[in-house]
């Protein structure tokens, strides 16, 4: 309609210029023209309802038979149409019968009819391959969003079980020498496994819930190493709700006791650092363990399976904005970094709790 | 002798009650139920002070157990400590007036502090209706207890433990003598809530237990600080000086 009314416009211009005589209502230009563009647009609009799929695919056997056929009777039927309703055309001093005037605007307008039909075939093409092409990318993306997913499902996986079963032996050892201690300890580990199955499989909780996580972790371990380690938690109160991967923490500071306390006999101790740079978040874990170069030799540092496991979940999440970095901040003193954007929760979940009076 | 019954279906969890509990020398056994209505006749027979309910039994609840219980006009109703391995009941344990919540498996130390905790109400239960009368209206509006969930526990914490109360943006902290907790929670707030008589903001960021106040210091580059008795320090401002002063010398 809106074609047709611009084609219109532009014809009653041209008319007024050069006849200026011309006796015609502008109205019944634009009608004419509207009702032509019309009738294009509806017979397009059901053609595309009807047959949208098959003309979106279509082969050349399928146009020259099907299409090009269709396309003479749509122009004829557009200037019956016209014919019929507009006995003005073409403009004539004599009125001319029925036929003749259908005669007329079939030749003179035939090839311009085509014109437009197989344009809007075109147009109908091309927004069939954009969205084709729009629907492939979308799943490309939505594929590797999955697998993403799945992979870092499997890294997350991969930690509790491992921590899991190092701590029910721990348990089953504890349980024939001190019995209270065994008990304490399996209390502790429910209560770790109560959280983790809450969490579910989000990718990323609050640094709050993480550390909440690692205080229940060294607690047990404390146990472990009967207190010969002390831990210095110091966490930038305004970071309590900014987002982290999930059991990030834990591999690290399990590796600080694998690799680090377990290797002296004398008190050691252990430090957890959050804080904010820029609009990054820092996360340091420090041990006075056994140094890097006593690790090295072994090559478990670089090839452990915690480190590479947070190496591919950072990766995984953050692409190139983060990094994690070892290395040896003093003598004997590792300390593990790892940085990536910062950001909160939009929602910071509601953590249960009420006050009573009595 | 505090009389005690075992309400749980599971012999197992029974069993570990009773084995703990004999190291609890106040303590007496007087029947153990495995079904909600045999819980409520047994209750009535022996007129326990103190019972363990499991809240997940056949027929009938840990809930519906202590709403059949309460009806019963003429006796006391006994000191109830939950234990179940389903936290989601914690604020209706809690709202029902619960001594404590155990979340199994819970340990030997945990089941202690329980007992620990009903043995505290009972010796405060003359204290209490002594001081109810005296500040009738006023104290009742200040909380006496809190109840959240940390690292995988339900604690039904007496702020009365509390040694002090640390502002962490979002959050306060709450100290106690061993522990510390996040809650999601202004400081304003809980100044609000606690009973100025017994908890004092001493700087824009703390407040702390006036029972646990040892003494009052001045650094050496003039700053004051709250010594508390753990040892602990709470950085003080002048401005709230006079105020813990006027306290301390009652």
């Amino acid at each position: 309609m809106l074609v047709g009314l611009l084609f219109a416009l532009q014809q009653w211009i041209e008319m007024r210029m050069w006849y200026p005589r011309a006796q015609m209502s502008i109205l019944v230009v634009c009608g004419a023209w509207m009702l032509q563009y019309f009738v294009w647009g509806v017979l397009c609009w059901s053609l595309w309802f009807w047959f949208g799929p098959q003309l979106r695919k279509l082969n050349w056997k399928y146009l020259v038979f099907r299409l090009l056929p269709l396309s003479i009777l749509m122009s004829f039927c557009v200037e019956v149409a016209l014919v019929t309703f507009f006995p003005q055309f073409p403009r004539s001093e004599k009125r001319i019968p029925y036929f003749e005037r259908l005669n007329f605007e079939f030749t003179s307008e035939f090839l311009e009819n085509l014109a437009v039909f197989w344009s809007v075939f075109l147009v109908f093409r091309m927004l069939g391959y954009y969205e084709d092409a729009r629907q492939k990318e979308r799943a490309l993306s939505q594929l590797s969003v999955e697998l993403a997913h799945a992979q870092m499902q499997a890294l997350r996986m991969q930690i509790n079980p491992h921590f899991l079963f190092n701590t029910m032996n721990g348990i089953s050892s504890l349980m024939h020498s001190n019995v209270d201690a065994a008990d304490q300890m399996l209390e502790q580990l429910s209560s770790m496994l109560r959280i983790t199955l809450e969490r579910g499989p989000a990718q990323l909780i609050a640094l709050r819930e993480e550390i909440e996580f690692i205080e229940m972790y060294l607690a047990l371990q404390n146990r472990r190493f009967s207190g010969r380690i002390h831990q210095r938690i110091s966490i930038e109160p305004q970071l309590h709700d900014a987002l982290v991967p999930t059991m990030i923490l834990q591999p690290l500071v399990e590796n600080a006791f694998v690799h680090g306390f377990s290797k002296m006999t004398g008190e050691g101790t252990l430090e957890i650092q959050a804080m904010r740079r820029n609009r990054r978040l820092r996360i340091i874990v420090r041990n006075n363990g056994a140094g890097l170069h006593n690790t090295n030799e072994q090559g478990r540092v670089t090839s452990g399976t915690g480190l590479n496991n947070i190496r591919n979940r950072l990766q995984l999440l953050f692409d190139q904005e983060q990094s994690l970095t070892i290395r040896e901040s003093a003598p004997n003193v590792v300390q593990v970094e790892v940085s990536f954007p910062l950001k909160y929760s939009d929602m910071p979940e509601k953590i249960l709790f009420e006050y009573g009076s009595a | 002798m505090m009389h005690t019954v075992i309400a749980d279906d599971e012999a197992l969890a029974r069993e570990k009650l009773k084995v703990l509990l004999n190291g609890e020398p106040d303590i007496a056994i007087v029947g153990e139920s495995t079904t909600g209505p045999d819980t409520i006749e047994l209750v009535r027979e022996t007129h326990p002070e103190l019972l363990f309910l499991d809240i997940r039994m056949p027929g009938m609840d840990g809930f519906d157990i202590f709403e059949a219980l309460s009806k019963d006009v003429e006796s006391v109703l006994p000191k109830i400590i939950f234990t179940t391995a389903y936290d989601t009941y914690a604020i209706r344990a809690f709202e029902i007036n619960a001594v404590d919540y155990l979340l199994k498996p819970f340990s030997a130390e945990r089941l202690h502090a329980a007992v620990e905790r009903v043995r505290h109400h009972q010796r405060g239960m003359g204290e209490a209706s002594a001081s109810a009368v005296k500040d009738d209206g006023g104290g009742a509006h200040f909380i006496q207890r809190i109840v959240f969930k940390s690292r995988g526990k339900i604690l039904f914490l007496p702020v009365s433990d509390l040694r002090c109360i640390a502002a962490e943006e979002n959050y306060v902290r709450l100290v106690t003598e061993s522990e510390s907790y996040l809650l999601r929670e202004t400081m304003s707030r809980m100044e609000l809530k606690l009973d100025p008589d017994q908890f004092l903001r001493v700087h824009r960021s703390f407040m702390v237990n006036i029972a646990f106040v040892k003494e009052i210091r001045t650094e050496k580059h003039g700053e004051l600080v709250v010594f508390l008795d753990n040892g602990a320090k709470v950085p003080m401002s002048r401005s709230y000086k006079s105020r813990l002063n006027e306290l301390l010398s009652h």
